[in-house]
């Protein structure tokens, strides 16, 4: 085994084992990786699920002012709807004017105030509510469908009359067929569209993020702690030590990506289960190239979050300089999302961070367009090797070792 | 054949404007142990830096064994005055981590360091997390882990400062037992009486410079005075150069952001009381 291997791994291993001995860290870089997309595509939609259920499943108190209307009654009746029936109240300028409603509406004495008046061959109506509360909102929409359904009976009836079929008179142009067999894209295809929108921006911020604490850490945490100097003393290079340390930050902020990977896969599995959404097809090659490009991605990110750790003198500083830097790494991503792909120019396959994570929603689109992947191969591998440059000179300043006091 | 381990010569370092060594020449031998004394910002830290190869010189060389010293980092042990121990490992971990990168045999390197440590009472914490280390026990960690890889030179910084007497007075012993093998140590301090209990030799360093390098005797006779406190104040009399981190200079926007945010300390007057 050669030495410059054995500082590099040596190095790496020791960080890696000082991070995740940190309950604090194993919390941060597995658990919540782990849990997030099952959490947002599983918990979420269950949790959201049976809240609408519970709401579906409430009696609500509404008071109907004016005019009744027995086929309105017996709709709001089958809503789960109580009424109590009144007058409308003298000096309102129209039926939307709150007037001294106001006060039983906000205090939730009913949960909306239904209003109708029939003028002859045309009915008016309202309904008060307040919208900050959502049994008040559940309240509204339920009258609002029951009037909307009143409403097409009434159509239907009135066209009936006039001897006219109300489904060729209100639907003249119609689909034919099942929309969902229309689509060309396979389900596989149409998952890989729906991933590629946010799966280079999870990957992309993830890293990025959980790549500060170990950069921190290692480098301006050391310069504080003392054990800098130590280190610097012992036979290797500047560089090898930068090396053992990318290598170790590179597989903490690995894991952690993986994890979250897995976890959304997990997700995936889940929803595919269940019809929601297919199992993206890639092939074999674009899962290789996605691999490379977050294997390039990670390269620049962690080594200039490790130089710019390494030029802070403290692990204040250093929170100060790669806190706001996260913000040159989400405003790309989020950039990103809104790229059309289809006739994009090649040079957008070259802009920094762009590239990559418009070559990561290339692939999982399972789209290998050879041109694109020469640009943003090498430009992204000058743009790592400027950031390896940067945090070497980084490591070898001297002052890095005179400022330790 | 001659026994020459490090050889200092025409070495001076400067930082930008400052300079912290000018004109140092020095050579040790093998089978001392030279204390570097000195006040604070001496120089005596940036010459130990410069010795273990951390920093290169702006001038003049520095040879281990005819090498330059930085090619011949493996022979080398460190204690620098941060003792530089990582929490979450274990006295045995922080000690296994040097000494693997030394490319020493962890059963080699627990050898050396269980002999060492009985000598030190420390063998019952090595399994132990250094992060309720005391001072004491942390410089003796340090000390254990300069000597695992069984280094021809051990530079220490400072080993005894903020030592209780009983942890000072054991690396003083182990110092004293390395010397009884044979081995070579460069001991830093500011205590005179110290370099006197534990150096062959004492080489003063004061502004950047050697003022005076011999055994006590030698500088007891070179500046005929009877104690070694007086020696060393007669040959110190010039004031202090400031310290290299008072010599930092911040720039325009940086000083001015500092005053705009600085508190203003009350003005001393003349005559008035204490309240």
């Amino acid at each position: 085994m050669s030495n410059s291997w054995r500082f590099i791994r040596t190095i790496a291993k020791k960080e890696v084992i000082e991070f995740i001995r940190d309950w604090r860290t194993l919390l941060a870089l597995v658990v919540i990786p782990l849990l997030i997309f099952p959490a947002l595509f599983i918990a979420l939609p269950l949790l959201l699920q049976s809240e609408a259920a519970e709401l579906d499943a409430l009696e609500l108190d509404i008071v109907w002012q004016g005019d009744y209307n027995d086929e309105l009654s017996s709709t709001f009746n089958e809503s789960n709807i109580h009424i109590e029936f009144e007058n409308i109240p003298a000096g309102l300028h129209n039926l939307s004017d709150i007037g001294d409603d106001m006060e039983r509406i906000r205090d939730q004495e009913a949960q909306a105030v239904f209003r109708l008046i029939n003028n002859s061959s045309e009915w008016k109506f309202s309904v008060l509510y307040i919208s900050t509360s959502e049994a008040s909102n559940e309240a509204r929409n339920r009258i609002l469908d029951a009037v909307s359904d009143w409403e097409s009976n009434v159509i239907n009836g009135t066209l009936i009359e006039a001897g006219l079929d109300p489904e060729k008179t209100l639907d003249p142009v119609q689909w034919d067929g099942d929309q969902k067999y229309a689509d060309a894209a396979t389900k596989g295809e149409q998952a890989g569209l729906a991933l590629s929108l946010f799966i280079p921006m999870v990957i992309a911020i993830w890293t990025a993020s959980s790549a500060i604490q170990p950069s921190i850490d290692m480098t301006a945490g050391e310069r504080e702690r003392g054990t800098l100097e130590a280190l610097l003393c012992l036979p290797c290079s500047r560089l090898q030590l930068l090396a053992g340390k990318w290598l170790a930050v590179a597989s903490i902020t690995s894991a952690g990506v993986a994890l979250q990977i897995g976890g959304l896969l997990f997700a995936i599995t889940y929803l595919a289960s269940s019809s929601i959404i297919g199992v993206p097809s890639i092939s074999m090659s674009s899962l290789l190239l996605l691999l490379g490009a977050v294997v390039i991605f990670a390269i620049m990110v962690v080594a200039f979050e490790l130089a710019l750790a390494m030029k802070a003198h403290s692990v204040k500083e250093a929170g100060s300089l790669l806190g706001p830097a996260i913000l040159f790494i989400i405003f790309p991503a989020l950039f990103t999302q809104v790229i059309n792909l289809d006739s994009i120019e090649s040079w957008w396959f070259a802009v920094p961070l762009v590239n990559i994570l418009l070559a990561m929603r290339e692939l999982l689109l399972d789209r290998i367009i050879v041109e694109h992947v020469i640009v943003w191969v090498v430009s992204s591998i000058i743009y790592a090797a400027f950031a390896a440059w940067f945090a070497a000179r980084q490591f070898r300043r001297e002052d890095l070792v005179a400022s330790i006091s | 054949m001659s026994d020459t381990l490090l050889s200092l010569s025409e070495v001076a370092k400067s930082f930008k404007d400052v300079h912290a060594l000018t004109k140092v020449d020095l050579e040790i031998k093998s089978g001392q142990v030279v204390g570097l004394v000195g006040g604070n910002g001496a120089g005596k830290t940036t010459l130990l830096r410069l010795m273990a190869g951390v920093m290169e010189p702006s001038n003049g060389s520095i040879l281990f064994r005819g090498e330059p010293v930085s090619s011949m980092r493996e022979r080398l042990g460190v204690v620098p005055e941060s003792t530089g121990l990582y929490s979450r490992l274990t006295a045995w971990e922080n000690i296994r981590y040097h000494s693997r990168i030394y490319g020493i045999e962890d059963k080699i390197a627990w050898a050396r360091v269980v002999h060492f440590a009985k000598m030190l009472d420390l063998i019952d914490a090595l399994p132990r997390h250094t992060k309720g280390f005391s001072r004491g026990m942390r410089q003796k960690t340090a000390l254990l882990r300069a000597l695992a890889h069984g280094p021809d030179i051990l530079l220490l910084d400072e080993p005894t400062a903020g030592l209780d007497v009983t942890s000072a007075r054991t690396v003083r012993k182990l110092v004293g037992q390395l010397r009884n093998e044979g081995g070579t140590v460069i001991y830093s301090t500011h205590h005179l009486a110290e370099a006197q209990q534990v150096c062959d030799r004492i080489v003063i360093v004061h502004n950047g410079s050697i003022r005076a390098d011999g055994t006590p005797d030698e500088l007891l006779a070179m500046t005929n005075k009877e104690t070694l406190e007086e020696a060393y104040v007669s040959l110190t009399a010039d004031k202090a150069k400031p310290r290299i981190e008072d010599n930092y200079k911040e720039g325009k926007l940086a000083k001015w952001w500092r005053l705009f945010l600085t508190g203003r300390t009350p003005k001393i007057q003349e005559g008035s009381e204490d309240e």
